[in-house]
Formats: C-alpha cells, structure tokens, sequence
C-alpha cells in the first residue's frame, strides 16, 4: 500500500510537469490538443494524490511506524481518530495535503472556467500545475511523506499534545487550504494577462468567485485559530500578533481588499491593473505566510513543523513574484483602463480607500513582523516587536475601516451630491448617536471604544435601514413581508450577500472592541475550599482530581460560580501534563454568554491542590464566534448561482448599472 | 496595582517563548517574572524601573514595544511612513483617473479588433471543446 502511494507520488509529478509544459506550449503556439493533452493530465493529479493520502492514511491506522512521518507524529497510544490531524501535523504530510487540496480545488476550477475562459484557461491551468508541482517536487526530493526507515521503531513518538483539541481538527486545516486557495484567483488572473485578456472584463466573475472562495477559508481558518488559542492557550486572549498569526492575516487582508475592487471592474470596468496587482500581492503574502510557518526565520509558538524547508518556500515565492511582475510588464497595454472617475465622493473611490486602508495594515504587519530579521543583520541587536506595536498603529486603521463600512455601501457608483448623501446617512448617523447615548448610560465612557462602537452602528444602521427600505417598498407592491424580503435578496445576490458578511464583520468588531477595552482579569492563587470574586462574580474553588492516562497526567478542577447571589453553575477546567513532550496543556473552563465570557484558567499546582488561577471577564467575546456561521452564508449567498444567468448586465451600458446600484 | 501589573506584563516578553508576554505565556519562567512584577510595584517602584530591570537581566528584546531611540525608532517611522504614502498614492489615484478624457462607453470592447488573428484558434479550441464534451457525455 505505502509503495503504491509512493509510486502514485512520482506519477503525479511526471503528470504536472507534462501539464505545465504542454499547457504553456499549446497555449502559445495555439495547438487546442495539446492544451486539452494537458488539462487531463492535470485532471488526473487528484485521484493519484488520493492513493498516496490514503496510503499514510493506511500506514497510520496499521502502526506503520517503518513509515518515518508515521513512526514520527503518532504512537500505539494514539487514538485513530487523531490520524487526520497527525496526517497534517508535521512537514511532510502537511505538504501532502496542501497538494492534495490544491489539486482537486484547482481542477474543479479549472471546470469552472475553461467554457467561458478558453483563451484564459491553458494559461491559468499552467501556472496551478506549476504551483501543485512545487509541492510534489519539495515533497519527493525533500520531505518525503512515505518515506521509509531503516530501523523500524517498537513505538512512534506520538503526536503534539498541544494538537489534541477538537479546534485543530479543522483550523489547521482549513489555515493551510486558504492559503493554498488563493493560488486558483491568481491563477485565473495571471492566465488572463498572459492571454492579454486582463484588460477585458471576463475573467472578473469567476476570478471573484474563487477569490471569494478563498477568502472565507481564510477567514474561517483565521476565526478557528483565535478559538483554539482562546480556549487552549491559557491566556485568556485569542490574538498575540504572533509571527505566524500575522503571516495568516496579511493575505487575507490582501484578499478583503481584492474581493472588494473587483467589484469596481465588473461594474466600471476600472481598477484592471489595481486587481492584478492586489491579487499578486494576494498571493504572494500566501506564500510568505507558508514560509513563515514552514520555519522561517521568525520565532513564534507556531514552530510546529521548523525546518530549512522554509527557505524554499522563500525561493519559490521570489521567483514567482518576479514572473508574475514580469508578466504583468509584458502585458501592459492590455490592462489599461478608459474609464474615468466622475467624482471623489462615489462608491469607486470608497473601494479604492477600503484598499488603501486594507493594504496599510497589510503592510504595518508586514513591516512588523520582519523587522526583527533586519534589525538583528543591521545591528546585531534583536529588537521585538510586538502587540503593542500592532495595537497602537493597526488599531486606529481598522477603526477607520469599520467607519468605511457603514459609509462606503451607501455610496452610489460614479457620483453623488452632498444632499442625496446626507439623505442617505441620516438614520445611520441616528442609530450611531443612539448607540452613544445608550452607551454613555450604561457607563461606557472611554471616548475610544465609544468612537468603535459608533461606527459599528453606523455600519449596522446602514445596511438594516437600506434592507428595511427595499422590504417596505416591495410591500407596497402586494408582496407579503416575507416573500418581499427572499425577493429582494435573491433579486441582487451580490449586493445582499455582501451585507451580510458586513453584518458579520460588524460581530467579528464587537467582539474584539468589547475584549479588548473592557477585559478584567486577575490572577490568584487559591485552595480547595478558599472563595474569591472579581466583577460581581464570586467563585469558590471547590477541589481538584488527579488522574493519570498513558500519555498524560490529568487534572480536573471544579468551581462553584456565583454571579451577585445567583449560583450559575460548576465549571470544570482541565490541565494535562504529557511527560513525553514535556508540554502542559490547559484547558479554560469557559461560561460564554452574549454579554460576557468568565474564564478560569488555572497555570501552575503547589502542594495541597493550591493553584495559581486566571480569572477573566471577557465582555463580548461570544459575538466572534457567531461570525463565523453569519460570514459564511454572506459568501453563500453572494457566491449562489442566479437561476437564470443574466448576460445583459454585464453589457448593460454604464447608465443603466448605475441605476441598479 | 493590579491593572498596572497586568499592563507591565503585556509588555514584556518571556525570554524562553518568543513571541509570547508573561501575561500571557504557561512557563514558570513567566509565573516567577509576574512575581517579580508585583513585588517591585509594591516596593513603589515606577514602571520605567521595572522594564529597566527586566532589561538589563535580558536585554533589550526582553520589551514586547520597540523603543522609540535607535534603531528601533525605524520601526515606527517606516510603518507612519508606509501610512502615509498610502494617503498620498490614494489622492494621486484619484486625481489621475478623475483627469481621464469621457469616453463613449460602448466603446469598452473595441480592443476585440486586437483579437483578430486569434480568431481561427478559437474556432478551432471550440471544436475541440464540442469534441471533448461528447466524449464526456460517452
């Protein structure tokens, strides 16, 4: 079985090189058998990487341990339901999965495309051959899943226990898949401007679509890493501005602001170049995310799976950074856009501005998180740089983006007068001022958060008085309010789907001003039977119980919480310590409302049970994780294929897009 | 004295976890330096003497805050700097495309005239794209 998949490995390697090859070729000199030739070949990539994905995946569930990486991620302790998350855990199968993935997105894009792209899509078909071969060739020549050893072991390491835990069950997963996604938009992109079609505007729809794809794995994987670390990590926060925390977000940064001004082009048919170059950007910051997580050269808690492997990754992201650049060179001419800006106070130039914004956090990151290289080969003196840094220069950027939401959508396209715009922001305004007003009396005085809070209302006043309009006026055509509401949010998929994730932007916002303004925390130390409060909490530390498993010692401790007199429960937090890997593991016990989360995490036992506990209340936190499920049927929604494809719009004179808007 | 002690280990960094504060790092190394912390505070030391101390013990990286001297100032400078020709590109964008002559919008797809001699390999990539539907369909 471990022969057939690595037999499989080494096809699918000669398959992709052929792919590239021969999609480059007869793209080129314009012979549609050979690029056809090609685009089977590519077809056939996933099944091959399936046999060797179920190969390891054999050779972990038999104990394989002659296999390295299974002998190297997993032990007879294991139980088998890790082998998903062993399968990813270190270099090796973490590569083989990014193929995998990478293979099978990028030839159900490719089915996606190729009918309404043909001059696009041997291009684009070969520079996503040119990526999954990179990863095959690291894989076969470097770090070779299926590797066998000489020695067969009796037992294998095991897995890193700070991996057990049902958030890496898919964030890490799902990380690594955006990443890897943002390589089908790019594709698409580049495919276009080589076949000198990036100046027209038809690759702009599924170059969206995958974008948008991309973006919400992203975001996904973003909201799960920021669960896993609030639940696991002990701290009681869920974003250090770690190194790799921050490699994960640059691209999608990048990609928010690419989603966004391909609107521009498929309504104006301006920003050609502007998307080009985000999505390069886009891809780029991808790479260098999997370089910094493949053991670059910033220290960071992510050092999972550190090797000199990352130095290719560097190599590989350069140089197709340079082609890309040098492609875009070559076809200039073909992207420049005739369009003119009517005015400065229109819905395109909100996009730019979103843009700009989105691409300075990108870049203060960016800036950020590399700074410790250069200062330590300038100098020789590491300087850190770390969350305050990011606090004091990011925060204010994305507070002015959160204002730029709730005013940005209620600009129309290509122009507007000053009073049709302050018809339009009145209520929002007045649903911004009764948010401070309500504030003030409930005590909310730092002139700070007041500010975010207003501009989230701003943002949700917007988008709900606009949503509430088009359901009266519907209404008033005889339709009943629920009919009226599904009517006229699949009358413009786009635009309501686009409301939604704002909606769920809005969350994600209050959720992270609410923590990060308002969090209380304390830490003490207790023993069974000693009772302590912070807030108008009062929890008494009722006993710890101490079990030993094969692998871990555990440790359960039990709370009675009191919230004013009312008893709100017994929480139970949990701290394993594995001998193996000499790693604690710890467990908050979490009571998570709307309003506010208590935490009691505890760090370290003394004798008799007496521990050093964190408390914390966390207001608002809950509304970061309801996010998730509201962003991801905004894509839905606005990715949901209309009934009836309407060609008109796109050739719809400018005149009549603008009065859609 | 509590919040002050919180705010003090946000900043500093925990020597043995890069990247992590001792507020926020498990080690015993982090727990003995929060200690250190509240003791000094309670002594009525300021915050500048306590990240001095911690400074001094394990050098400037020990700060989470590059400082604003030396070479650390680079870091703020670059990243203002960064904002800032941001600002400028997005005025200049601006100015640029606002100073475009009005065109004939139907005129968008003009550039068809460029494709001209690509015509014959479309027809024939179509062909082939019937063919190879049909035998999808076998």
């Amino acid at each position: 079985m471990v022969d057939a998949g690595q037999i499989a490995l080494v096809v699918a390697l000669v398959v992709t090189t052929y792919a590239v090859v021969a999609s480059f070729v007869g793209a080129w000199q314009r012979i549609p058998e050979l690029t056809a030739s090609a685009r089977y070949g590519f077809y056939s990539v996933p099944p091959l990487l399936l046999v060797s994905t179920s190969a390891l995946v054999y050779a972990f569930v038999t104990r394989d341990f002659s296999v390295r990486y299974v002998a190297e991620n997993s032990n007879f302790a294991m139980p088998h339901i890790y082998t998903w998350v062993a399968f990813y855990a270190g270099n090796a199968g973490s590569l083989l999965y990014l193929a995998l993935v990478l293979a099978s997105v990028s030839a159900v894009s490719v089915l996606t495309i190729r009918k309404r792209l043909p001059h696009t899509t041997p291009y684009a078909l070969g520079v996503m051959a040119l990526i999954v071969g990179f990863f095959l060739a690291i894989m076969l020549f470097l770090a070779n899943p299926l590797e066998r050893l000489a020695v067969v072991p009796a037992d294998g390491q095991g897995i890193n226990p700070l991996l057990i835990h049902f958030g890496m069950f898919i964030h890490p997963p799902m990380q690594m898949a955006g990443l890897a996604l943002v390589a089908v938009p790019f594709s698409i992109a580049m495919g276009a401007l080589a076949a000198r079609r990036g100046g027209r505007d038809e690759w702009v729809d599924l170059g969206r679509l995958w974008g948008m794809v991309s973006w919400l794995v992203l975001t996904i994987g973003l909201l799960l890493g920021s669960w896993w670390a609030y639940t696991i990590l002990g701290w009681g926060g869920y974003w250090a501005w770690d190194p790799v925390e921050n490699s994960a977000l640059m691209p999608w940064l990048a990609m928010t602001a690419f989603v966004h001004s391909i609107m521009v082009q498929k309504r104006r048919g301006m920003f050609r170049m502007w998307n080009m170059a985000l999505i390069i950007v886009g891809f780029t910051l991808a790479q260098m995310g999997m370089f910094i997580n493949r053991g670059g050269p910033v220290p960071s808690v992510h050092s999972f799976a550190q090797s000199t492997m990352g130095w290719l990754f560097l190599a590989f992201m350069v140089g197709t950074l340079l082609l890309s650049i040098a492609v875009f060179l070559w076809r200039y001419d073909s992207l420049k856009s005739r369009e003119r800006l009517e005015a400065v106070v229109s819905r395109e130039s909100a996009f730019l501005g979103q843009n700009i914004l989105f691409l300075a956090v990108a870049f203060v990151t960016l800036w950020g998180t590399i700074f410790p290289v250069f200062s330590e080969a300038a100098e020789g003196t590491v300087i850190t740089v770390g969350r305050p840094f990011f606090d004091r220069v990011n925060g204010p950027l994305l507070l002015v983006i959160v204002m730029l939401m709730g005013v940005g959508p209620l600009l129309p396209w290509r122009r507007s007068t000053s009073r049709s715009l302050i018809r339009a922001l009145r209520a929002p305004l007045a649903a911004a001022l009764l948010t401070m007003v309500a504030l003030l009396i409930v005590g909310v005085h730092q002139p700070v958060a007041l500010v975010a809070f207003m501009s989230v209302a701003l943002a949700v006043g917007g988008i709900l008085i606009e949503w509430l309009r088009g359901v009266r006026s519907r209404h008033r055509r005889g339709e009943a309010y629920p009919a009226a509401f599904l009517n006229l949010l699949t009358g413009n998929r786009p635009r309501y789907g686009g409301y939604i994730v704002h909606l769920g932007i809005a969350m994600l916002a209050v959720g992270i001003i609410g923590s990060s303004f308002f969090s209380v925390q304390r830490d003490v130390s207790m023993k069974p039977g000693d009772v302590a409060s912070l807030g108008d909490y009062t929890f008494v530390y009722v006993g710890a119980t101490h079990t030993t498993q094969p692998d871990s010692a555990q440790s359960v401790v039990a709370f009675d919480v009191y919230k004013g007199d009312n008893f709100s429960g017994r929480m139970e937090a949990n701290r394993a310590f594995y001998p193996v890997f000499r790693i604690a593991s710890t467990k908050g016990a979490i009571r998570s409302t709307p309003i506010e989360d208590f935490y009691i995490v505890p760090s370290e036992f003394g004798s008799d049970d007496e521990a050093v506990f964190r408390v914390l209340i966390n207001p608002m936190v809950w509304w970061m994780w309801a996010s998730g499920p509201v962003l991801a049927l905004g894509i839905v929604v606005g990715l949901w294929p209309a009934r009836q494809p309407a060609p008109a719009v796109v050739r719809m004179p400018g005149g009549a897009q603008a009065a859609r808007a | 004295m509590e919040r002050r002690a919180q705010a003090l280990n946000q900043s500093i960094m925990c020597p043995v976890c890069p990247g992590e504060s001792i507020d926020q790092s498990q080690v015993a190394l982090a727990a003995q330096m929060r200690g250190i912390v509240s003791e000094k505070l309670a002594a009525g030391w300021t915050d500048e003497q306590v990240r001095d101390f911690f400074v001094e013990r394990y050098g400037p990286s020990v700060l989470l805050q590059p400082p604003t001297e030396g070479i650390g100032l680079a870091v703020w400078a670059v990243a203002s700097l960064g904002i800032m020709v941001g600002a400028v590109a997005f005025a200049l964008a601006v100015r640029h495309m606002r100073r475009r002559p009005a065109v004939e919008r139907d005129s968008e797809f003009d550039d068809e005239a460029s494709d001209v001699d690509l015509q014959g390999y479309y027809t024939r990539v179509e062909a082939s794209m019937r063919e190879s539907d049909t035998e999808e369909r076998g």
